[in-house]
């Protein structure tokens, strides 16, 4: 016979016994938590943000400001990296125990490419934000035509309906 | 896949074929002639000739798969759907949806509540209308 190992439910169940003929005598659900909290113990953070590469001491190598030119520094990094690439190909060939610092820098370049292209997402979420509204936006207004056209449909109908009765 | 996860792709793409091209270069590179003095170790002629083709064409075909990632990468980023405008322009533009989104929503309301009345009251006559055929119609 095996005995029963999963946890009991959690004891604040008690204190709903009365809800459904009164909603207000049992306690509220708590409040969305704001700041970081504990879970399984991990610290989480509700504020989620894509942290700047200097944050994660990678050095920057696009232009910092406002508006980034995203496809501009795409262009560009991918460029660098290429040339870093044949750099390293060079010095293989000429003095292979340096290859340290050029590997490095090609490393660079990769972050700087990932953290440019994550930089995109929020943009992209907007951006698909904008597109759900406009279609649900279209999708009202044609549900609006409907009914509207359903209702004069249905007021010929009966008008005609009438006419045939006082026709009779 | 969206075009940024494309993108992101292709970046690791192109990290492979890099460390794979560097790794098999060094790996099936012949030993290198240290000084004069050294015999040359003796060449095996079965394997010398086929060896020598693959070592003259991998680096002109890693290379060229390497260049070709390059290019499909710029033609992503040529394909990127940016906007010039930026965030404030983007968050102006949900601003306005949501408005227009909201009164279309209300007309809709209202527009359904009518048409619901509408209904109602068709139900109620018809309900008039059928009671009144059944009490005139004579049970026989």
């Amino acid at each position: 016979m095996a005995t029963a190992t999963y946890p009991p439910p959690p004891p604040f169940y008690r204190l709903y016994k009365k809800y459904s003929e009164d909603s207000k005598s049992a306690p509220e659900p708590p409040p969305p938590i704001e700041g970081n909290y504990q879970l399984f113990g991990a610290t989480y953070t509700t504020d989620d943000v894509l942290p700047s590469l200097e944050e994660q001491g990678v050095r920057q190598l696009y232009p910092k400001g406002p508006n980034v030119d995203f496809k501009k520094e795409l262009r560009a990094l991918n460029r660098e990296l290429q040339l870093h690439i044949l750099e390293l190909a060079d010095i293989l060939i000429e003095r292979p125990s340096q290859y340290a610092r050029r590997v490095e820098d090609i490393s660079l370049i990769f972050k700087n490419l990932h953290h440019l292209l994550n930089s995109l997402r929020p943009h992209q979420a907007r951006a698909t934000l904008i597109h759900i509204l406009e279609l649900q936006i279209q999708r009202r207004k044609q549900a609006v035509e409907d009914i509207k056209r359903r209702r004069e449909e249905a007021q010929r109908l009966l008008k005609e309906a009438l006419g045939t009765l006082d026709g009779q | 896949m969206d075009i940024i996860s494309q993108l992101q792709e292709q970046v690791n793409t192109i990290a492979g074929l890099a460390f794979n091209t560097f790794g098999t270069l060094q790996r099936d590179a012949p030993p290198v002639r240290l000084s004069p003095n050294y015999p040359e170790p003796p060449a095996n002629p079965s394997s010398a000739a086929e060896d020598a083709a693959s070592l003259a064409e991998q680096p002109k075909l890693m290379s060229a798969a390497l260049v070709k990632a390059a290019k499909q990468f710029d033609l992503l980023v040529a394909a990127l759907p940016l906007a010039e405008g930026g965030e404030e322009s983007q968050l102006k533009r949900i601003a306005e949806l949501q408005a227009e989104n909201d009164a279309v929503g209300q007309e809709l309301q209202k527009q359904l509540e009518a048409a619901e009345n509408e209904l109602k009251q068709v139900q109620e006559l018809f309900r008039q209308a059928t009671d009144n055929c059944l009490n005139l119609k004579k049970p026989d």
